[in-house]
């Protein structure tokens, strides 16, 4: 008996997800636990296990398509099963020529329904289908917001109905537009207005390429726009000085498989400020501020199909190596993009360490619903004075933004104190 | 064997008839100053199908001519107390209305016509020529001339509909405590038409010194009255209602006077009101200059015969004979009105450019403005001016939780402590302790001459109270039990108190307060169950406020009551046994006009409602946990509505939903969503949304019924749908 393959809920309360890849060939047999495709959401790519064994049949979707969780994607069931009988099974779904996109089953949602090939065509930016007679759906606002910032609205992904173009894909590719600008111009460039960063329009045959975005890319636009919109940023900048620091870490490498890098040891030296100043390990609820009982911190991993953050937890107590190797878990897994929903969720900060590239401070966008997070810099050799005696220390230089709904600056500034003395006493990092 | 009795009308019903010993017996000054309206009356009108038949009356000109002993016959008795409304064949009555007022004494015919004459007659024309130095700025023209100081409160286009008016300023006249009266002056053609005969009920019961004024010229447009009813004897209608009857020969203006005199007497003395009779006979056509034997509807020897019996001709034949003037007299005075209706003529007329020998046109400087088409729709609210407004953020007291339907009590027992102009009138509002909600409770034992219990007559009631109000000494607060009666007095609530305003001019007070109530939810069925703001949106002259607690409650009836215009007050039956915010003894809070209330602030979406259904959206809001602004609007009606709560809030949102209960057909927000649409278009990210009942009226069945209403599940399911894409 053929059977259905529907998308999964991947994470509470997303209604859609992507068919990112089949993984394994159609009426070739699959064991139990393979991964036979991976959706994408647009916070995570999932890899969906077989339950039992067995083979694909059909595919119902296509990949890079957009599907409403609980929407059929394929039929599987043993491999000599005959055609008609998946052709019966398909029949009872009672699909439209192509497959729906939409999420409920009433007539105007099926009206919208496109088929496959033209929604796997439209995904791409500026797809102006021939089936809209060549008209770019866009709402109002984004038209406007487009117009004010001389953003050409081919270039941007629509992720509303039918394809169009809505107010929050205008803000994230204008916050894509200046994160691009952000890394030429400096600290925190990214604040800058809309309206001094036009976004020259593309037209054919330019000297450039508008390359269409990942999810994920526009799921991390989006949420730092609003971060940006909505939780109003404070900075405190602090240098620390990181000999010993250094020291404690090469003792701790030495002659064992731990390989605890500097950023672990910030991140550890965090959650002991955390202890210290709990104040900081908050995040903002509309109308409460959640105080936490323990220490989770994110790390920011840059990977080639954007920023994600997956979160340590309780790193107040975990010891040093066991964190250590927590982390290089997540890292490797978020490369592969196989981090799975939950490690993304949670938290009330995050470190961002941008120091191997020998950058010396920056300041970061909170990553909401943080209520804060560091940016680390590189450490280097520095004039230093101690004691009004010019001398040669290691510097490492740190800013740290604040959402200033859930703190204050003096918690905060109680926070960095407290967090430079840890790291320049990096015994206490180990207590 | 039955025994059989002959039953008489315990009202009694009379012709009066006269003779030339009536003639003989006639003051000489009473005669020769009916000559002069007669002489007066006819002449204009004579003018006036003159400019007709040269095309520069645009519209019809309803003559009178040949009728016009009915009018003077009758008017001339009348003080300028009195008041005189008529219907669109009312040049006569409205020009003896203001010829009497203007010389109570009479108008002597062998003077030149007096200059204050002579400047009536030009407004006049000039009205019905559509002229702005018209009484009205020439909206109204031939078909709603009013001249309030005369007592001429205003002619009307809808056959019967200013009957219920005029019982209007007769109660005003009786309650304020004076012997006036008001005469309704209408045709055959409306003696059969619903308003007419509820009002000729209403006011006997109450007992108002309203003359039933009918001229029976016995064709309406072309049908005769023996086509369309069997008792042709029209007065015969009175003593079925109890009223004091009279059937008199209207060509004969002695005869009418006479008439009059007695109706008046009875009409002064309190014993309520009377119903006059009389025979008259248009020589011409519905409208225009041509008689109506040209469209065969009647003959040429009727038309000959009815004109021997000349109202003009029998008064002068009276006076020569008498020798109280000469038959040279007589003609002077003719001449005489037809000379001043040419010079009148050449004060608003101008040789045609380019035209034909002779041919004339309007002068341009006459026209209105065409930027004053919409002027004065309703008031400016000046009246509100120095008037404290406070609303619940800023309100002086302690808020705490009470009773809806306990404010609506407590506020009107208030105004009417306060004010004694207020009225209170509907079905059943002096009984059942409070009417069928107990809105009303206490009110009849404490003013027991200002809280009506009506007839089921929703078109007189509601009319008499649009008379009461435009009468200025009262203001009347007029229930409707259900909304959807207001179908059943549509011709009084839209096309008299809705537009009186604007059609004589642009300045005239309607204070009328209608409390209107909402009562989907309570099984009473398809035609007891719809919400009115949609309709009564569409309807300019009115303002429409929408309690949703007992503090607006409270704070909107009494701007409502404050306010010259006339404002719908909705009820919903499920708010009536609600409770919410309130400070406890203030009734005399005022909320200010045009502003919404802000009922949750958020950023997701605006969601605009009002009435009951605020209480469901925020509940549903709550159940989806999206972050959305509730605006209560409060104030619906075009020219009150809130847009700089809403302005702000859709740039804040970018996306809108309108949520109300009430089937698709007759709801609100549709001219809501076109006007944001057109104001705010560059600020949505979506297109509006709207939350509305079915398409059907709700029915009985309580299944079916929450079926066809929409409430917090319907909201909720919306929003969910908003917050997928």
């Amino acid at each position: 008996m053929p059977e259905i393959l529907r998308m999964p809920e991947v994470a509470a309360n997303t209604t859609e997800a992507v068919v990112s890849s089949w993984n394994v060939d159609l009426n070739t047999p699959y064991a139990a636990g393979e991964a036979i495709v991976t959706v994408e959401t647009e916070k995570a790519a999932v890899d969906i296990e077989a339950e039992t064994e067995g083979a694909l049949l059909r595919l119902l979707a296509d990949e890079g398509q957009t599907v409403a969780v609980g929407s059929p994607i394929a039929v599987w069931g043993s491999p000599g099963e005959t055609p008609d009988a998946v052709d019966a099974l398909v029949a009872t779904l009672d699909l439209p020529t192509g497959i729906t996109t939409g999420a409920g089953s009433d007539d105007e949602r099926r009206a919208e329904a496109v088929p496959a090939e033209s929604a796997v065509a439209d995904r791409g930016a500026g797809a102006a289908s021939p089936a809209n007679g060549g008209r770019i759906f866009a709402s109002p606002i984004a038209r406007k917001l487009a117009a004010e910032a001389g953003l050409d609205l081919a270039a941007v992904v629509g992720t509303g109905p039918n394809q169009s173009i809505r107010r929050r894909d205008v803000e994230a590719a204008l916050a894509a537009a200046r994160s691009a600008e952000a890394a030429a111009g400096g600290p925190d460039a990214a604040a800058s207005p809309s309206s001094d960063h036009a976004v020259e329009p593309a037209t054919a045959g330019a000297e450039f390429e508008d390359v269409p975005i990942s999810r994920m890319r526009q799921a991390v636009a989006r949420r730092l726009v609003d971060s940006k919109h909505s939780a109003p940023h404070f900075y405190l900048r602090g240098t620390v000085r990181v000999d010993r620091l250094l020291d404690v870490r090469r003792e701790l490498n030495d002659g064992t498989q731990a390989a605890i890098s500097l950023n672990d040891l910030v991140v550890k030296a965090v959650a002991v400020a955390h202890s210290r100043v709990p104040g900081l390990n908050v995040r903002w609820n509309g109308d409460s501020v959640r105080q936490y009982r323990q220490a989770d911190i994110a790390v920011a991993v840059a990977t080639e199909h954007g920023l994600v953050t997956p979160v340590v937890r309780g790193v107040d107590t975990m010891p040093i190596g066991t964190l250590a190797e927590r982390t290089r878990d997540l890292i490797r897994r978020a490369h592969d993009r196989r981090l799975r929903q939950h490690e993304l969720e949670g938290g009330s900060i995050t470190v961002t360490n941008l120091g191997m590239f020998g950058t010396e401070e920056f300041a970061a966008i909170i990553n909401p619903p943080h209520a804060a997070i560091l940016a680390v810099g590189a450490a280097s050799r520095q004039p230093h004075v101690v004691d009004g005696e010019l001398g040669v220390a290691t510097i490492m230089r740190m800013c740290l933004s604040v959402d200033h709904r859930p703190v204050d600056g003096v918690t905060a500034a109680e926070w960095m104190r407290e967090l430079t003395g840890i790291i320049e006493h990096p015994l206490q990092i180990l207590a | 064997m039955p025994s059989r009795k002959a039953i008489e009308p315990a009202a009694a019903w009379t012709e009066l008839v006269v003779t030339d010993a009536d003639w003989d017996a006639a003051p000489a000054e009473l005669l020769t100053a009916m000559l002069s309206q007669l002489v007066l009356i006819r002449t204009f009108e004579e003018f006036v199908l003159d400019l007709a038949a040269k095309g520069l009356i645009h519209g019809p000109a309803h003559s009178s001519i040949g009728q016009e002993g009915g009018a003077v016959g009758s008017c001339i008795s009348l003080t300028s107390a009195d008041t005189v409304n008529g219907s669109h064949r009312g040049h006569h009555q409205f020009l003896a209305k203001v010829l009497t007022h203007l010389h109570p004494d009479g108008i002597d015919p062998t003077k030149p016509v007096p200059d204050d004459v002579r400047d009536a007659l030009l407004r006049t024309l000039r009205e019905i020529c559509g002229l702005d130095r018209g009484f009205s700025h020439g909206r109204g023209g031939s078909m709603h001339l009013q001249w309030n100081e005369a007592g001429a409160i205003g002619t009307n286009a809808i056959v019967g509909g200013g009957v219920p008016l005029a019982a209007g300023s007769a109660w005003a006249h009786k309650h304020a405590g004076t012997d006036a009266v008001a005469v309704s002056y209408f045709g055959d053609g409306a003696i059969n038409i619903g308003s007419v005969l509820e009002t000729f009920n209403l006011a006997a019961a109450w007992s108002l010194p309203l003359c039933f004024f009918v001229e029976n010229n016995q064709y309406a447009v072309s049908t005769h009255i023996a086509e369309v009813t069997a008792e042709t004897r029209l007065s015969g209608r009175g003593p079925g209602f109890g009223i004091r009857s009279w059937k008199v020969d209207g060509m004969d203006p002695l005869a009418v006077h006479l008439a009059m005199r007695e109706a008046l007497e009875h009409l002064r003395s309190g014993q309520g009101p009377a119903l006059i009779e009389a025979e008259v006979y248009r020589y011409f056509h519905q409208n225009g200059p041509f008689p109506g034997s040209a469209f065969r509807y009647r003959t040429k020897e009727e038309e000959r015969e009815w004109r021997r019996r000349d109202p003009l001709d029998t008064t002068a034949r009276h006076i020569v004979r008498r020798g109280i003037l000469a038959q040279d007299d007589v003609a002077g005075c003719i001449e005489q009105a037809k000379a001043l209706m040419a010079e009148l003529g050449e004060v608003i007329l101008e040789p045609k450019p380019g035209g034909k020998p002779k041919e004339q046109r309007i002068k341009p400087e006459e026209w209105p403005d065409p930027g004053f088409v919409d002027e004065g729709v309703r008031g400016d609210l000046s009246e509100l001016a120095g008037m404290t407004f406070t609303d619940l953020d800023n309100h002086p007291g302690e808020i705490t939780e009470s009773s809806f339907i306990g404010a609506i009590a407590g506020v009107l027992a208030r105004r009417m402590e306060t004010d004694p102009r207020v009225v209170v009138m509907g079905e059943d509002v002096h009984r059942l302790n409070g009417g069928t909600n107990g809105a009303t409770r206490g009110l009849k034992e404490r003013f027991p001459d200002r809280v009506l219990g009506t007839p089921i007559s929703e078109n007189a009631f509601a009319g008499l109270g649009g008379g009461l109000a435009m009468d200025g000494r009262f203001r009347p607060i007029v229930e409707f039990m259900y909304a959807d009666f207001m179908w059943v007095a549509a011709d009084q609530l839209f096309n008299q108190i809705g537009k009186a305003r604007h059609m004589f001019g642009g300045t005239g007070k309607v204070p009328l307060v209608l409390r209107s109530k909402v009562a989907m939810g309570t099984g009473y069925g398809s035609q007891h169950s719809m919400d009115p703001a949609g309709v009564f949106a569409t309807a300019p002259g009115w303002r429409i406020v929408a309690p949703s607690t007992p503090f607006d409650y409270i704070g909107l009836m009494n701007t409502a009551l404050a306010c010259d215009d006339p404002v719908m007050v909705l009820e919903h039956v499920d708010l009536y046994q609600s409770s919410g915010p309130n400070v406890p003894d203030d009734y005399d809070h005022y909320l200010p006009v045009g502003k919404a209330a802000v009922r949750r602030r958020g950023s997701a979406i605006t969601i605009i409602t009002y009435l009951a259904m605020t209480q469901h959206v925020l509940a549903a809001v709550e159940d989806v946990g999206i972050d959305a602004e509730v605006i209560d609007l409060r104030w619906l009606d075009r020219a009150s509505l809130d847009w700089d709560t809403i302005t702000a809030s859709v740039q804040k949102t970018n996306t809108v939903l309108i949520a109300e209960q009430g089937a698709r057909g007759t709801s609100y927000g549709g001219w809501l969503a076109d006007e944001i649409q057109r104001r705010l278009f560059d600020w949505l990210d979506a297109p509006i949304e709207r939350v509305t009942g079915g398409e059907a009226s709700p029915s009985i069945s309580k299944v079916l019924e929450r079926a066809a209403v929409a409430g917090t599940e319907e909201v909720a399911a919306k929003l969910r749908q908003i917050a997928e894409v």
